[in-house]
């Protein structure tokens, strides 16, 4: 639009041609060649004026106007520094919390996988389920995500539509890695195992050394491994001679052929991203599960690139037909009822271009709220400074009045009141875009509170700069519309004649009219603000069936060590005693996993002498080993019989503990649970487990669901777990936990130390207190309230400040009629009632509009109420409490200009002016 | 619209000329480039010597018109060596601009007989007549 189509010095040539031109043929008639010069030149006329008006016509002029405005805004801003502060750091707080928020979305939620082409890239699944899950329950209505190793084989062998399809673990591999030479540490580290086109599948090549090739999974490859950039850096210090060397990853030699690119990360946006990229065809050996080798066990994302031109609705067609004849060979789905599941089976073909998006699905809920909540605080904040602006429009109205009469357009005015706006939200982004930078990296600290090495980049991009930039100028406009509009209308005359005496106008009724929309708002905040906090408290101080005081959880894993299933038993004797050995230790509890870690197991739990569940039937139970001390060590109560004792070793009678919700489940006519059997996998195992104790429920996957169904065996007692000749990774603690008299400084380094004393190849993996591990629990909701109440006492704040301004700029410009009154024998009281009652009457009309818009937001939005826990949207306590919050702040805004009303002078007031 | 118009340079002796009545000084341009390409200096010359040096035309609006009429894309405009060797840049009409020239001589040819009807009736009666 500004381009320019010709320059002022092509013009400036053409006039100059001219004037040769024209000299030229004066001179042919006859004349000197001093006097055709002039002459030509006097007949041109002003050149200056021709070339003034060539430049008026042209399009830069607009731009150069523009240039102008926003000089003389700048100029008019700093003659009022203390007005251009205030909004400057408004629309800094505003705009800021918006772009930090912003910034997330942009890097969790909208950036793909930094790979060749991600939009040619495509996800078979459309959910995360993780991680080892067999196949005839892993389906969401029929809808599969996660597959068997042979089912992945077959659907990549089976179409051509696809360039590549890569399979990934959908869990992560738990490695010990050590380097082969010296007496290198071992580090505890993440693997993933991929299959062989994984690199080619996502396009990447390798920083230094090869990628891993399909020759490296098939079977009987050399065993190898790609290092991953960060950890190459992090742990080997970027040693180049780390690549072609020699590892040992769970004591067996792996070779590392290459390291990744910096910027890859794999195929998902994740807080620990993989050390190590292992090929499929060593997960029998490295990994515990020896999923490859089974047929029926999902463990597997796919992710594909998709050949041009390729219709995805009849590709996704394809794939469910190939789906359902590689699972019909499954004895699981020859049953009847296995029948009418693989009937239903099918795979829903998704975008690939952010590869596993489970981050992006976790998150979305919350960062689109956080959002909203921040744009509700820059619409304050908008109202505000809208207010400041009509406030600064009137003061400036002689100023104005004075332009308009000298002949300046009511356009012209308007676009310079206009500039200004825009001028200060751009101030006020900038400085913005410095606090989200700042508050970004805060947020991202909330949220992933176990990032190791995250790849979300907070550092300001261009889309992140657009968007402050897009906001500002939204926001100049919103808040500079209404001001520039009403000083407009100005009659010059009105103004010139001095007509400051008139109270009312139609700028007081706008004034008015936005405090009460901020009032509205900030009750809105203040609501969710309320309920977000309840709902908190509520999950934080509920019973969750459990002691945290004084209680350390250690995480370990002796299949790392290599330890065999036969050493376990004098392995977990050793622990016991040596750390009860421990000065302060009370009890020393094994297990699989405790309670909110994040980690659970299930089984089918068939009882003895009841009917099969049907399979597809929700009938999975949570199962856990405990050893004899465990119930005491994490304070979960004892109901009815007994715990388990060392007596109950592997090939003692089998034994297990169950919790209430199991009871209630499982023997649902009030049948005592005692001395009755059950089993797990088929209904042959019923008699496996003798009902020997039960005990409280406690909630192990989530503090908000009710607990599950679960039932607890010793720590070696098999049964049926796994397969006969497969190793049963059950038998191998997870987890112990220290119940401490009293916590000690350094009893972490002691921890280790005795761990290490026991075993110099067991490693403490994760070291943390029992109440941290609670609490991280929490720790997205925390953050959530924290924010929505920063947010609310943010708008609070906005909101008391703008009432505070409409209330004490009506009182100065009242100060006649008000000295009159008080002349005329009105009491300060009532002087002060009348200013007062403006002002509550505003907060009372924006509390009504904010208290059902509230409630509404609440019933309506999904994202609202997932995060709230046992709280209903009509909590009148959280109403109650907003309701005087912002009543306490109203007065106080209105008694201040109040208080300064009454003391008025009356004598002093009709002098004025 | 005054920079649009035409307007008769104030100089002295110049008082038995015309002002140009708005919008006529393209009409003008146009009508000049009708014979061929020509610069800015020709064309002011050319409607001068046309009208018998009754019109002098004001070279500040007479560039200002050219530009204007070269944004409407009428005229098209290049870099030239006129025939006595200097450089200077050339005008010529493009297809658009000549429908407009047709179009604006129709336009002139009705004022101008309204112009006469209004201002010698008699003569315009007669004219019918005959």
């Amino acid at each position: 639009m500004f381009r320019r189509k010709r320059s002022a010095e092509d013009f400036a040539e053409e006039i100059k041609a001219h004037l040769e031109l024209e000299a030229d043929e004066l001179r042919h008639e006859g004349l000197s060649d001093g006097e055709a010069r002039r002459k030509a030149k006097s007949e041109f006329g002003n050149v200056g004026a021709a070339r003034e008006r060539f430049y008026m016509k042209d399009r830069w002029v607009g731009l150069d106007r523009l240039f102008r405005d926003v000089r003389f805004a700048l100029r008019s801003l700093s003659k009022s520094p203390g007005f251009a502060a205030t909004a400057i750091l408004t629309l800094a707080l505003g705009i800021g919390a918006n772009t930090a928020i912003f910034t997330l979305v942009h890097a969790i939620l909208l950036r793909s996988l930094p790979v060749v082409d991600p939009k040619a890239l495509v996800r078979v699944g459309d959910h995360e389920d993780c991680c080892i899950l067999n196949e005839s329950a892993s389906s969401r209505e029929g809808s599969y995500s996660i597959f068997p190793y042979e089912t992945y084989k077959y659907l990549r062998d089976h179409t051509p539509e696809l360039e590549q399809l890569a399979a990934v673990q959908s869990g992560g591999a738990d490695l010990s890695a050590r380097q082969a030479v010296g007496n290198a540490m071992s580090h505890s580290s993440r693997g993933e195992f991929v299959s062989g086109n994984y690199f080619q599948t996502f396009g990447m090549r390798s920083l230094a050394g090869r990628t891993l090739m399909p020759t490296d999974d098939a079977d009987g490859a050399a065993p190898v491994a790609m290092l991953s950039y960060q950890a190459w850096q992090r742990d080997y210090a970027g040693d180049p001679s780390v690549i072609g060397s020699s590892f040992f990853m769970n004591t067996h030699p792996v070779t590392i052929i290459g390291v990744t690119p910096e910027a890859f990360y794999g195929d998902r946006l994740s807080e620990v991203p993989p050390d190590f990229y292992l090929p499929i065809s060593q997960e029998p050996v490295l990994g515990f599960y020896s999923a490859r080798n089974k047929t029926d066990l999902g463990w597997l994302f796919l992710v594909g690139r998709v050949k041009p031109g390729v219709a995805m609705g009849s590709l996704q067609e394809k794939m469910s037909g190939l789906l359902r004849q590689s699972l019909g060979e499954l004895k699981d789905f020859q049953t009847v009822h296995g029948r009418e599941l693989l009937a239903k089976a099918h795979v829903v073909l998704t975008p690939g271009g952010q590869g596993v998006a489970n981050m992006q699905h976790r998150t979305q809920s919350s960062l689109y709220l956080l959002l909203g909540l921040a744009g509700l605080v820059l619409l304050i904040a908008c109202a505000n400074i809208a207010n400041l602006m009509l406030v600064r429009g009137i003061a400036r109205r002689a100023e104005t009045s004075i332009r308009m009469a000298l002949g300046a357009a009511r356009v012209r005015i308007v676009r310079q009141m206009l500039t200004e706006s825009v001028v200060l939200a751009c101030l006020g982004g900038m400085a913005g875009l410095l606090l989200a930078y700042a508050g970004a990296k805060v947020l991202l600290g909330l949220m992933f509170t176990q990032a190791t090495a995250m790849p979300v980049d907070v550092a300001p991009s261009l889309p992140v700069i657009g968007f402050a930039f897009a906001v500002s100028l939204l926001t100049g406009l919103i808040f500079g519309v209404a001001p520039a509009w009403i000083s407009s209308k100005e009659q010059p005359a009105n103004a010139m004649r001095g007509a400051n005496r008139s109270t009312r106008d139609g700028s007081s009724l706008l004034q008015r009219s936005l405090v009460i929309l901020q009032t509205a708002l900030s009750v809105v905040l203040l609501i969710g603000a309320g309920l977000l906090g309840k709902s908190l408290n509520k999950l934080q101080h509920q019973n969750l069936g459990l002691e945290a005081e004084n209680r350390v959880i250690v995480d370990m894993n002796p299949l790392k060590a290599g330890y065999k299933p036969e050493q376990l038993q004098g392995l977990y004797q050793q622990i016991e005693d040596e750390f009860h050995a421990m000065p302060g230790v009370e009890h020393v509890g094994l297990t699989l996993y405790t309670p909110l870690n994040g980690d659970t197991w299930s089984f089918y739990a068939y009882v003895q002498g009841q009917r099969a569940p049907d399979p597809g039937q929700d009938a999975d139970t949570l199962f856990n080993r405990a050893s004899p001390d465990y119930f005491k060590a994490v304070g979960q109560q004892v109901l009815r019989g007994r715990t388990f004792t060392p007596a109950d070793t592997a090939t003692a009678p089998g034994v297990a503990v169950v919790n209430q919700a199991f009871v209630k489940r499982l023997f649902k006519h009030g049948e005592d649970p005692l001395g009755k059997r059950f089993g797990v996998i088929d209904i042959k195992n019923s008699g496996d487990f003798e009902i020997v104790g039960v005990v409280e429920d406690t909630k192990y996957q989530s503090a908000r669901d009710q607990p599950e169904a679960m039932f607890f065996a010793p720590m070696l007692q098999s049964a049926h777990m796994s397969p006969p000749k497969d190793l049963d990774s059950s038998l191998y603690a997870g987890q112990f936990v220290l119940h401490m008299k009293a916590m000690t400084p350094g009893l972490e380094e002691q921890v280790r130390k005795t761990l290490a004393s026991i075993d110099p190849n067991l490693s403490v993996d994760h070291y943390q207190t029992f109440k941290k591990q609670i609490e991280e629990s929490f720790s997205g909701e925390r953050m959530i309230a924290r924010l929505t109440l920063l947010f609310g006492v943010l708008a609070l704040v906005l909101a008391a400040v703008g009432l505070y301004g409409v209330t004490a700029y009506g009182v100065q410009r009242r100060t006649q009629e008000i000295g009159i009154r008080m002349a005329l024998g009105s009491s300060r009281g009532s002087v002060v009632g009348s200013v007062l009652r403006g002002a509550m009457l505003q907060t009372a009309i924006g509390l009504v509009i904010g208290i059902p818009v509230a409630l509404l937001c609440v019933r309506t939005i999904k994202s609202v109420q997932s995060q709230l826990y046992e709280v209903v949207g009509l909590d009148a306590g959280v109403i109650a409490a907003a309701v005087c919050t912002l009543a306490l702040a109203a007065c106080i805004a209105g008694i201040i200009p109040a208080r300064r009303a009454a003391s008025i002078d009356p004598a002093k007031a009709l002098r004025t002016e | 619209m005054g920079e649009y118009s035409g307007r008769m340079a104030t100089q002295e002796k110049l008082d038995d000329r015309i002002a140009l009545l708005q919008g006529t000084l393209d009409l003008l341009i146009l009508k000049t480039l009708v014979l061929g390409s020509c610069h800015g200096q020709g064309v002011a010359r050319l409607i001068q010597r046309q009208s018998e040096e009754v019109f002098l035309v004001d070279h500040g609006s007479l560039y200002v018109a050219l530009q204007r009429l070269e944004d409407k894309k009428w005229i098209s405009a290049k870099w030239g060596v006129s025939e006595n060797n200097r450089k200077a840049r050339f005008y010529s009409l493009t297809a658009k601009g000549r429908e407009q020239l047709v179009e604006k001589i129709g336009e002139w040819r009705r004022l101008t007989r309204a112009m006469g009807l209004i201002l010698e009736p008699a003569n315009g009666l007669q004219a019918e007549e005959a």
